[in-house]
């Protein structure tokens, strides 16, 4: 971006080390973008009524922590239906 | 631009280990300044659909109020959401036999492909 890198100076090693951090760096991404994805869903579901505060009550909380569980259950029910109709 | 996000030395790095500290650098500026971007993008959305039904000439004193209540309220619940999914991600990782149980579920976002662009 600002300054121009020169990658080919880069030892094996540190090469090695900057896969590492890439593939983390990827990962933590990757995550974000699924939690990012399932608070929109989840705020969808659960703030329903007016916005007077800015912390969630007791029963917002409980739900989009529901939210996220039965959100995973559905992905891997899913998942799973899909592997099992490839079986046959 | 530089001046905003950029890296704070300005010499040009020359050895492995001042390029590799480079490339990390910017590589979680960018990563910080993506999960930034969505953030924005989704509090806008959901805290103008919330607060601004009827948009007037200008936003009135209550939606402001609320604008503001609903920013904290979507940051709160984005941590509860994290914290409950990475949770949930490490006991199905530990029953799928360490299996990444994230990676199996960023396919049910229908996002186009995980890594959220820093990888190009």
């Amino acid at each position: 971006m600002e300054t121009q890198l020169d990658l080919t100076k880069l030892s094996e090693n540190d090469k090695k080390e900057l896969n590492q951090v890439l593939n983390n760096e990827a990962q933590k991404g990757n995550i974000q973008q699924t939690v990012h994805h399932l608070n929109e869903v989840c705020w969808q579901k659960c703030i329903t009524s007016k916005i007077t505060s800015g912390t969630l009550d007791k029963s917002e909380e409980a739900c989009a922590q529901n939210c996220v569980d039965r959100w995973m259950d559905t992905s891997l029910s899913i998942l799973q239906k899909l592997e099992n109709m490839r079986g046959h | 631009m530089s001046s905003l996000f950029g890296s704070s030395s300005s010499a040009t790095p020359q050895t492995s280990e001042e390029i590799k500290a480079a490339v990390v650098r910017q590589l979680q500026t960018e990563a910080a300044m993506s999960n930034a971007r969505s953030l924005i993008g989704k509090v806008n959305k959901h805290c103008f659909q919330a607060c601004v039904p009827t948009p007037g000439t200008s936003l009135s004193a209550k939606e402001n109020t609320c604008l503001s209540s609903c920013m904290e309220k979507y940051i709160a619940m984005w941590n509860v959401t994290s914290r409950t999914y990475i949770t949930r991600v490490g006991t199905e990782t530990k029953r799928l036999g360490g299996q990444d149980a994230a990676a199996i579920a960023s396919m049910a976002t229908g996002q186009p492909e995980g890594g959220s662009g820093i990888l190009g």
